[in-house]
């Protein structure tokens, strides 16, 4: 008696929420992931089962490939840039200095402006006439740059908004990591003459690979995912050069009303998103 | 490590002291706070300008940039007569809502994760939260609109709210937190006879602030941040939430500038007020959820 | 022990009753929503219900940005909200062939048809049925900024005069100036409106006899990348990017910095008329003359703005074609087109005609609104109709910035066919 109930407990802890993932989450991905073998006749309303009729449509679409490589390029960018920056955050507001209270507090803020706001406001700073950075510019004596209206700017303008509230929030993360590590492992390390470099390289990294590894993946997932700056401040230009997929299956799916097609680049794009997890996950695997 | 000191318990650890000089560090962290705060200061000023002096001191740039030389409230006059005021109201009522009942819902899914064996659990944190936490709700907006719409919850405070009541990354969050703390307390409270409903309330939640603080800052951000679901399912003006009363600013004919900094403003500024004075908490959530 | 548990789990489902008990529970009157921009619209909705005790109107307002995507997704699921949509007219033909829109015909009187605008109506329609009620129009017009023409020594066009593309050509440089000598001007000569719509950009090569698509109304290669257009857009090139008379970079609205007399001319709607009109800081004297032309081409002026339809699927058919009936005729049409802080321009003759009559369009400078009325009937193009216009809007919106900004003319319009092909099979 006492067991059965025993056995029954976890699961009653587990109904409201997983009724609720399951029910406005996974449903509707999967419905979502469905649409993609579909083809929606536009007169009628009727549905026809397509097979991978979509999967030929975007894999023989040179839109789809061009937005293929500028993720590609965006993923191999954004992630190390951020997670690198993230760590040279923590440990210097790791550092044990007057005030550092304050500067913790000054860099949450980013994460908890929006998005939304964070593009906007950005957008309006980087404005190629009236903007702030281009005034800060000028007053140094260097010309006007058109940030996200250039071909070669643009994406790294993207990556700078995204790294605002990206680099904060992971430096979080590993802060913590960073608190943990036990004072004396550093302090004997000190005494057997490693220098900060060195004992940095040897012990800190390596007692931060579990905390790296989650950011990494974490990082990875959310610059995937990311596409409301592009919706808001470039649309994908200039010439397709910030026309991520993520950004290319909204387009198609909410504006353009081509589910199949949207569907099909999501589950393209989910396939990734699973594979590059794993190989992270493989390649950061810990020994204990 | 069950032998590990609990969370709330541990006395602050002595950081690793700096060997860095004070003067490269403090350079380099003023570097990062121009960075961060300039965009604020000058959204900020901005806000409170006269909308066709907005970018006036931006370009060529001057320090009157950042502050408000032109104070003027005209921005926040014209918002809260527009209604901003209830959108504010609104938001805050279904964030406080999700952070109380949602916090309930996944705190017992992250304490079933983090403390039973049972059979399918792996597959069932895989399957499920895993899975929907790797999925952009944005992008399955379609079918759970459908959904809501059949349950005529468009509209509603329920189609608001409901859907976005189980959040997977703060299911983990609770999980991770709650296989950390020592069994020894868990045993003592079962042998006196106490449910596990009770344990959790009474023995578990309790030593757990860092984790609730960090989820329910976590889950009043997202809802207070949502945009696209509320504008689907809830447009009405007496239903509209900050970030949809933000963006009426954009027009068909033009932009207004002011009001749509000074309603960015506001709607940060909240989630800004809640997560400094609970800062600690976070990193502390996160040491206790074992990611390091 | 399992009581407790059993009374927990009930107060939270207690919770969630509580949550799904219906918001209001009135019976009557009837409420029907409608889906519109975030313009004053408590006005007209006060004004009908007034009319109408028995029909309650709610509105759900969203930014232009947002609008598409709200029908995309509400009708495209079949959803019976909102009852009520205003669409902009080019999108008419894809919502009626997704059959997302009620037909209207037998809501309007013979009278009531013949008093819009016959491009308006036609706009309205898709293969001969009304789906959209027209309810505005738009025209544009060159408003300039006297005293720059003062300060480059030239004479600048009266309210009937249409410049040739050609002249401003040959005048937006020398608006141009470069006051603190950085290499960029702070003073522009020139710029369209909406400088990377389609909307404004189509009479450029219209001008020149070209057309906007296809006679399938899904065809674009050998039409958006024919000499008119590559023609057309080298002029538009040439003025950002040769001339360096208008600014790159991001969108913005001219009228903000044509009132600080940091631009000379532009190409506009009349909307900005009452702008500046109302104005009380304006500190610029500014005029209007007729929309460009290209000299050896014909006039043509842009044309087109919001209707308002019904949703195919509304439980509510009765209320919902009540107001639409309201506001895109008669009384009510004319209690729109005079809402405080309106600005749009009405799709009816008998709305039209008052900007002849009202006492308050005597004078300059609103009697520009005059001009305005007679050029909407003149030369108006409408856009392209195709089923398909969102995606060909969107993506000429993304080739125009990319030209604007420096890319090549004719590589620019080939990528957009490419898209524009690609987006366009889904239909045939």
């Amino acid at each position: 008696m006492m067991r059965a109930r025993q056995q029954i407990i976890p699961y009653l802890f587990l109904l409201p929420a997983l009724l609720l993932l399951v029910v406005f989450n996974l449903m509707p991905t999967i419905a979502t992931l469905f649409e993609s073998m579909f083809v929606i006749s536009l007169r009628s309303g009727e549905r026809v089962f397509a097979g991978f009729a979509n999967y030929n449509r975007i894999f023989n679409d040179p839109i789809f490939w061009k937005s293929f490589q500028v993720t590609v390029v965006f993923s191999l960018l954004v992630n190390p840039i951020q997670i690198a920056l993230a760590l040279g955050l923590a440990v210097l507001i790791n550092q044990r200095v007057r005030g550092i209270g304050l500067f913790r507090s000054i860099y949450l803020l980013p994460i908890a402006v929006s998005l939304n706001v964070t593009a906007i406001v950005w957008g309006l700073m980087l404005d190629q006439n009236s903007g702030m950075v281009n005034g800060i510019l000028w007053q140094l004596g260097i010309a006007r740059q058109p940030f996200l209206h250039s071909v070669d700017q643009a994406l790294w303008s993207i990556i700078l908004i995204a790294s605002w509230i990206g680099v904060p929030l992971w430096s979080l993360f590993i802060l913590a990591g960073l608190q943990n590590i036990p004072p004396p492992v550093l302090e004997a390390a000190k005494i057997d003459g490693a220098n900060a470099w060195q004992s940095f390289t040897k012990i800190t990294l390596p007692l931060l690979r579990r905390v790296l590894a989650f950011v990494l993946v974490a990082d990875t997932v959310a610059n995937f995912l990311m596409f409301a700056p592009i919706l808001l401040l470039t649309s994908g230009g200039p010439r397709l050069s910030t026309n991520l997929i993520m950004y290319e299956t909204y387009r198609r799916g909410f504006l353009y009303g081509d589910l199949g097609a949207s569907a099909a680049m999501l589950s393209v794009m989910l396939l990734i998103v699973f594979i590059i997890v794993g190989i992270e996950l493989y390649a950061l695997r810990g020994s204990d | 490590m069950s032998n590990r000191a609990m969370p709330t318990a541990s006395p602050a650890r002595k950081p690793w002291r700096s060997q860095a000089q004070p003067i490269v560090v403090y350079a380099l962290l003023i570097l990062g706070v121009v960075f961060v705060i300039v965009p604020l200061m000058w959204a900020a000023a901005a806000s409170f300008t006269p909308n066709h002096k907005v970018f006036e001191y931006a370009y060529p740039f001057s320090w009157r940039a950042l502050f408000p030389v032109d104070f003027t409230l005209e921005a926040y006059d014209n918002l809260f007569e527009r209604g901003f005021g209830r959108a504010v109201g609104n938001t805050f009522f279904l964030a406080i809502a999700t952070v109380i009942i949602g916090g309930g819902v996944n705190a017992l899914a992250g304490f079933a994760f983090g403390r039973f064996e049972f059979r399918g659990k792996n597959a069932l944190f895989l399957a499920i939260v895993m899975l929907t936490f790797m999925v952009p709700v944005d992008l399955t907006a379609i079918p759970r609109y459908i959904l809501v719409n059949s349950f005529d919850w468009i509209n509603t405070w329920q189609g608001l709210l409901i859907p976005g009541l189980a959040n997977s990354l703060v299911i983990f969050l609770f999980r991770q937190f709650f296989a950390e703390i020592p069994q020894e307390l868990i045993d003592a409270a079962r042998v006196d006879g106490a449910t596990w409903l009770r344990v959790l309330v009474s023995i578990i939640l309790p030593i757990s602030k860092p984790v609730l603080v960090a989820a329910a800052l976590l889950m009043f951000i997202s809802q207070w941040n949502a945009f696209f679901w509320p504008l689907l399912v809830a447009p009405t003006k007496e239903m509209r939430v900050v970030q949809v009363e933000i963006s009426l600013a954009i027009g068909q004919y033009g932009t207004i500038w002011n009001e749509l900094l000074a309603g960015s403003m506001i709607a940060a500024i909240v989630p800004i007020l809640l997560v400094i004075p609970f800062q600690r908490y976070y990193v502390q959530a996160i040491t206790g959820t074992g990611l390091e | 022990m399992l009581g407790r548990k059993i009374m927990f789990l009930t107060t939270l489902l207690g919770i969630f009753v509580i949550l799904l008990a219906p918001a209001s529970a009135q019976d009557d009157p009837t409420t029907i929503t409608w889906l519109t921009l975030g313009w004053p619209a408590d006005y007209i909705i006060e004004e009908f219900e007034a009319r109408n005790p028995d029909i309650n109107v709610e509105a759900e307002q969203v930014g232009f940005n947002d609008l598409f995507a709200q029908i995309q997704v509400r009708l495209g699921a079949g959803s019976e909200v909102p009852d009520v949509i205003s669409v902009d007219v080019p999108l008419v033909s894809g919502y009626a062939l997704r059959n997302w829109l009620l037909p209207l015909d037998p809501v309007f009187t013979g009278d009531e048809v013949e008093d819009w605008l016959p491009a308006a109506v036609n706009a309205g329609s898709y293969e001969g049925t009304l789906y959209a009620a027209p309810v505005s129009t738009s025209t544009q017009l060159l408003f300039y900024n006297k005293g720059c023409f003062d300060r480059a020594g030239l004479m600048p066009p009266g309210a009937d005069d249409r410049l040739t593309w050609e002249e401003i050509a040959e005048i937006a440089p020398q608006l141009t100036f470069d006051d603190d000598s950085d290499g960029t001007p702070d003073v522009w000569g020139f710029i369209w409106e909406q400088m990377v719509r389609i909307y404004q950009l189509q009479a450029l090569p219209e001008s020149l006899g070209g057309s906007a698509i296809g006679e399938d109304g899904l065809t674009v290669d050998g039409v958006i990348n024919s000499p008119e257009w590559i023609e057309a857009y080298t002029y538009y090139f040439n003025m950002f990017n040769v001339w360096n008379a208008a600014p790159q970079g991001e969108e913005f609205w001219p009228a903000d910095i044509f009132e600080t007399g940091n631009i000379c001319m532009f190409v506009g709607g009349p909307w900005n008329i009452g702008r500046f009109a109302n104005n009380a800081d304006l500190d610029i004297d500014w005029g209007v003359s007729r929309h460009p032309y290209f000299a050896d081409g014909v006039p043509a002026t842009p044309t087109g703005s919001w209707h308002i339809g019904v949703n195919a699927n509304t439980e509510n058919v009765d209320a919902a074609t009540r107001f639409v009936h309201f506001i895109s005729t008669g009384e009510g049409a004319e209690l729109w087109w005079r809402r405080p802080g309106g600005g749009d321009f009405p799709a009816q003759q008998s709305v039209l005609a008052m900007f002849a009559t009202e006492e308050e369009f005597d004078e300059l400078p609103m009697s520009y609104m005059r001009t305005a009325a007679d050029e909407a009937t003149v030369n108006p193009r409408p856009r392209a109709v195709t089923v398909g216009f969102l995606e060909y809007e969107q993506i000429l919106q993304n080739t125009f910035q990319d030209i604007r900004n420096g890319a090549d003319v004719e590589e620019s319009l080939n990528l957009a066919v490419q898209r524009i092909e690609s987006e366009m099979a889904k239909y045939r």
